[in-house]
């Protein structure tokens, strides 16, 4: 096990820099846009000398170089700033707005994971038939349009001409639901309010749909295009020479050894789900950081762009070190590299 | 003694783009329980997918077109349901291939990838038992160390090792009919010497028949009773080995034995041109030289 545990520190490492390098470059291009961000918060009626005193208060007439010392030391305390749009600490409007999204995100990449993979391994095992050529087919159209579009054909098909769900919000406003987590379906389990989780699981429906769809088909293409390749190997044939059962061959023995090249594109589609849901999110209505990411970036509210894009930034990478963690895991090569050989 | 396999006027055709592609033109292979046969022909002559036919495999292609009768141990596969003859498979008979190491799963230990060929004759059988099957037959092809070779990957073997494994794996269900396509040809000489050795040894132990497809005279001379030479979708020769090595008969086998290599040796001789007089006379060999 050792080597994934180097594998683990040398990944988060490199995380590291890779923050730091995020920072700059985001903290460089937020200065460089034009408008001041005292002038915008304190509105057009604002004295001259009250815009001075919260540039100056901002660390805004100081530097470049010093003002990035000033946010890292603050970092280092754990401190993002005030946001001048909500008025409030960075980190509280992150922890309010993030986990909403993050709930959708996550149903979004476990239904693009249970759906996308079994549809893969089925066009493979049949490939050349007919459920391949249909499986195929359906993950073109669903790679072929953005998550927006999606959500905004199924909150028409399915919210308004046929309205099964809801068309947006999170949770019926009947219900009050203490905020533990921010996750709903988390929190109303904790609560113990059975109709309030089943509500707030209805609303998800459809926004983790429209979001998932473009990577059900991609998962499925890449399985299936990966796995048709297992399919030529020795060691298929051989498990067919040793009349394995084909369903057993498809699971097990082509499917194992496709996953790992399949995992990181898989892993980079989650991540990348975090961008498309700020638009999903808008058409929906749904109270996550997308709502608040736009704001924050039209007011020029520099912490809280900062805040943003640093979580953001750090959920990709978490991501990427889970997939790197489940590759090593997968294949004995990497598990096993520490170990010599026979 | 009654043949157990016995194949009558095989023949295969592929639909390609361009139309019909015969690669068999009807073959006669015949081998008795036990006995260790050889199919001898270059490549592209029709032997690997003899084999397959043989299995089954061959027949669920879509693109195959196949005739004639492959009795096995009295039944015909040719015309068996797919699922009948994948229960053979693995039970009555197995395979060898080429290359070991790329016919083992790479990221399936040795000792899960043996558990599933034993629970093809018995699928409820216990994880220890099937754990002490393997020791044993991994003891038998002169593995000491199997449990360390059960928990290991195939890259973590040799070449030769791998292939102890496969003829282990090939036999732990006491097949009746071993197919060995080539068997470690991407082997380096005195590892694959070794293991048909071993082979050899332990089918005879098993009374396991063989049909062993090769291009190497060499190794046919030292481990088969009966030879059939293929040609171009045809056999051309066959007969008791010392016969046919002593007195090759047909232009191309005579051809076939001038191109093993020796010291003194004149490359590839010529084969006169293919016409049907060249691959009509199918000569037998008998017992008596």
């Amino acid at each position: 096990m050792s080597a994934v545990i180097r594998l683990l520190l040398r990944r988060l490492g490199i995380s590291v820099i890779v923050l730091i390098g995020v920072s700059m470059l985001i903290f460089a291009i937020a200065r460089v846009i034009p408008g001041d961000p005292a002038r915008i918060a304190l509105g057009p009626n604002a004295k001259a000398e009250q815009i001075a005193s919260l540039r100056a208060q901002m660390h805004l007439d100081e530097s470049l170089p010093v003002q990035y010392g000033h946010f890292l030391a603050d970092l280092s305390r754990g401190d993002l700033g005030i946001s001048l749009y909500t008025n409030r600490p960075v980190t509280k409007d992150i922890a309010q707005f993030l986990p909403a999204t993050l709930e959708l995100v996550f149903c979004a990449g476990i239904i693009m994971i249970m759906l996308g993979l079994p549809l893969g391994i089925l066009a493979a095992r049949y490939r050349g038939r007919w459920p391949d050529h249909l499986i195929r087919v359906l993950s073109l159209v669903t790679v072929s349009a953005p998550g927006f579009v999606w959500a905004v054909i199924l909150m028409l098909l399915f919210a308004f001409y046929l309205p099964l769900f809801p068309i947006a919000g999170r949770l019926n406003d009947s219900f009050d639901i203490a905020r533990v987590t921010g996750f709903l379906t988390i929190d109303t389990l904790l609560a113990g309010d059975f109709a309030a989780f089943t509500d707030a699981l209805h609303h998800l429906v459809l926004p983790a749909i429209a979001l998932s769809l473009s990577g059900i088909g991609q998962a499925a293409r890449l399985t299936r295009a990966n796995m048709v390749e297992t399919y030529n190997k020795p060691y298929i044939e051989m498990a067919q020479a040793y009349g394995f059962f084909p369903s057993r061959i498809a699971r097990i023995y082509a499917f194992k050894p496709s996953l790992i090249p399949s995992l990181t594109i898989i892993g980079l589609d989650f991540a990348a789900m975090l961008g498309n849901a700020f638009l999903v999110e808008a058409v929906f209505a749904w109270p996550g950081l997308s709502r608040y990411g736009v704001a924050v970036i039209l007011r020029k509210d520099l912490n809280a762009i900062m805040g943003t894009v640093l979580i953001i930034a750090i959920t990709f990478l978490i991501v990427n070190i889970i997939v790197d963690l489940l590759i090593a895991f997968l294949n004995p090569r990497i598990r096993h590299s520490a170990r010599g050989s026979a | 003694m009654t043949s157990l396999l016995d194949i009558q006027n095989l023949k295969l055709n592929f639909k390609t783009v361009q139309g019909q592609v015969e690669v068999l033109h009807g073959i006669d292979i015949n081998i008795n329980a036990g006995e260790k046969v050889a199919l001898v022909g270059e490549s592209g002559s029709g032997k690997s997918v003899t084999a397959r036919i043989i299995l089954g495999l061959l027949q669920e292609l879509r693109q195959a077109r196949i005739s004639g009768e492959v009795y096995f141990d009295g039944r015909d596969i040719n015309t068996m349901k797919p699922k009948d003859c994948a229960k053979l498979r693995g039970t009555a008979m197995s395979m060898i291939f080429q290359d070991p190491t790329s016919s083992l799963n790479p990221v399936i230990t040795i000792g899960q990838q043996f558990t599933e060929v034993l629970r093809r004759r018995n699928n409820k059988l216990a994880q220890a038992i099937c754990d002490e099957q393997a020791t044993r037959m991994l003891n038998d092809v002169a593995i000491p160390d199997a449990q360390r070779v059960l928990n290991a990957y195939p890259f973590q073997l040799s070449g030769g090792m791998n292939q102890r494994v496969m003829i282990a794996m090939a036999l732990a269900n006491r097949p009746k009919l071993l197919l060995a396509d080539e068997p470690g040809t991407a082997l380096d000489v005195s590892v694959q010497a070794q293991t048909l050795t071993l082979m050899r040894e332990l089918v005879n132990d098993y009374q396991t028949a063989v049909l062993l497809i090769s291009h190497n005279l060499g190794v046919v001379r030292e481990f088969a009773d009966r030879v059939y030479v293929i040609y171009q979708g045809r056999i051309v020769e066959d007969g008791p080995t010392s016969a046919l090595f002593a007195n090759p008969k047909h232009a191309y086998t005579q051809a076939l034995m001038n191109a093993v290599p020796r010291i003194v040796g004149t490359g590839l001789a010529k084969v006169p041109e293919v016409s049907d007089a060249f691959l009509a006379p199918r000569i037998t060999h008998s017992d008596v030289t």
